[in-house]
């Protein structure tokens, strides 16, 4: 009947929890979500850890092993995961952070299903979908989707072998991160999905501003933070333009046919 | 070294790149069209006499003789945001505001959906998630229960009260992405029978996937028929459209049972009617 004694490591994690549970409005739906998520992620696997920073429930910290069997084999890839205000109704988006041969680094990565739009994201996914189809999407072929890239395997295990010494600025060395435990086996629903998930790098024009990093009730309105797009704003300046100079003209034609019109009038008077 | 690799393969990547851009730019116009929706129309609106649907096809004879139909059997119309979930979430809002009044109603439906978490689970959802939206519909529906059947004082408190969270994304959303979980796990222990209605080459399975449960996925047939018999509640949808006549006609789901919850469907879009 003794229970075993918890890690000190999970008490202090406990601790922050009730930290952000503090901090945060619980009533909103994906801080409840991500408080979930925090929980259900809070011990360290073989594969793959992931925790929110300790001041912003908002953006992750994660660490994934390569695929075994691959040129990523031996290698432990960081990155961070940024979660839009309306999650899990929009994707989360991941950045690499770990030089790995497959996908750019610092730039945002988006899991959508293959051949089809990020609009696909389901919300009954969560961020062990989103690293799970992370780890087993690095060995597809890169073919040019933006984000990707098409080192050679000779590169990528060179990479893998010194990603092992990469170290965050907030997680430290990365190759403590992980632990020995086996990961949840797959379920039969996500095994079926990570087969169909893809992921795709977000063009550098369309990219949305980061999550909040202060607290914030994701009420509707507050979609008017999206991104104003530079193309299409371009292109109207430009038809504005145009239709201006248009005008002018006419007015002008119009003005000197009135003119001509008066002036053979009063000659003929 | 790594970095002449990564040059040397965006010359081939180059034009799936440019069809990559192209599909960009549409989604950019997409979601710009899907903001302005959101922000001038409520996600569910008040009551309003059918006669505002008289003004809206003010010079549409087609449209006029139908709405003059449809208002010989419905008196008002209630519109929901259309964001592709209209249909569950005008099927939700109605229903629960009829079972305000229908206690025998509310305890048959109450444990339907208290067994539904099972189910989904059973079919291989992950737990977690599921049970982060089955908390909150349960939570909406409790307090439907509460005073469901009670005096009209009560009954009107919590009708506000209902009106008040379907206007709430974090409530309202969850309501429609529940819903959107069970139509798929009904679609999906039924495989046999739903297959025939889809169309192409996709699974079962696979159409649940693409089509049912992510957001803003437009509701058809199939997905009607399925929430209707995973909730066991009937449905009539008046379908409202140029075709000929000047009859707006009527479809139960499922046939010969009395409907429940009268929802008005345009091309692309339902809202809610009342006799």
């Amino acid at each position: 009947m003794r229970k075993p004694r918890e890690p000190k490591s999970n008490r202090r994690r406990r601790n922050k929890m009730a930290e952000i549970v503090e901090k945060y409005n619980t009533k909103c739906p994906g801080v409840k979500r991500l408080m979930r998520e925090a929980i259900e992620l809070a011990e360290a696997t073989e594969e793959y850890c992931a925790r929110p920073l300790e001041d912003n429930l908002f953006e992750w910290h994660f660490t994934v092993q390569g695929p075994k069997g691959t040129e990523f084999e031996g290698g432990i890839y960081h990155g961070r995961i940024l979660l839009p205000k309306e999650y899990p109704m929009h994707p989360p988006h991941i950045i690499l952070l770990t030089p790995n041969g497959r996908f750019e680094i610092n730039k945002k990565i988006c899991l959508s299903i293959s051949g089809h739009h990020p609009e696909t994201w389901q919300p009954s996914w969560s961020i062990r979908t989103a690293l799970l189809a992370l780890i087993a999407f690095m060995p597809t072929p890169a073919e040019g989707t933006i984000g990707s890239l098409d080192y050679t395997p000779a590169e990528r295990k060179i990479l893998a072998k010194k990603s092992t010494n990469w170290s965050c600025s907030q997680c430290g060395e990365i190759k403590l991160l992980l632990s020995s435990t086996a990961a949840k086996p797959l379920t039969e629903e996500e095994q079926s999905v990570l087969n169909q998930i893809a992921f795709k790098g977000e063009d550098d024009q369309s990219s949305k501003p980061p999550p909040p990093t202060e607290e914030e009730t994701p009420e509707p309105e507050l979609q008017v933070l999206e991104s104003t797009e530079p193309v299409t704003g371009f292109l109207d300046q430009l038809t504005e333009i145009l239709v201006a100079l248009l005008v002018g003209a006419i007015g002008i034609f119009i003005y000197r046919r009135w003119n001509a019109f008066y002036a053979e009038a009063e000659t003929e008077l | 070294m790594a970095d002449d690799a990564s040059s040397s393969s965006g010359i081939t990547g180059n034009t799936v790149e440019n069809s990559i851009n192209q599909d960009e730019l549409i989604m950019k116009q997409q979601r710009e069209i899907e903001k302005e929706i959101s922000e001038t129309i409520p996600l569910v609106g008040e009551i309003e006499e059918l006669q505002t649907l008289e003004k809206e096809y003010n010079e549409d004879p087609i449209y006029l003789l139908k709405v003059k139909d449809l208002s010989s059997k419905y008196k008002s119309i209630r519109r929901t945001r259309p964001d592709g979930n209209c249909f569950f979430r005008a099927f939700s809002y109605a229903y629960l505001e009829r079972l305000l009044t229908d206690k025998q109603e509310y305890d048959k439906f109450y444990e339907i959906a208290k067994n539904s978490k099972d189910i989904l689970v059973a079919l291989g959802f992950s737990q977690f998630t599921v049970e982060d939206f089955y908390e909150t519909f349960m939570e909406v529906i409790q307090r439907v229960g509460e005073h469901a059947g009670s005096t009209p004082d009560l009954i009107e408190t919590v009708r506000m009260e209902l009106h008040d969270k379907f206007n709430k994304q974090g409530y309202s959303d969850y309501i429609v992405v529940y819903l959107r979980l069970i139509t798929s796990g009904q679609l999906q222990t039924d495989q046999e029978f739903y297959q025939n209605f889809i169309e192409g080459p996709r699974t079962v399975t696979e159409f649940c996937r693409q089509e049912v449960e992510p957001m803003y996925k437009e509701s058809d047939h199939i997905h009607i028929i399925a929430l209707s018999n995973a909730l066991k509640v009937c449905v009539r949808v008046k379908y409202m459209d140029r075709g000929e006549g000047s009859q707006v006609i009527a479809h139960d789901f499922p046939e010969g049972s009395t409907p429940l919850v009268h929802l008005l469907y345009r091309p692309g879009h339902y809202d809610i009617l009342y006799a």
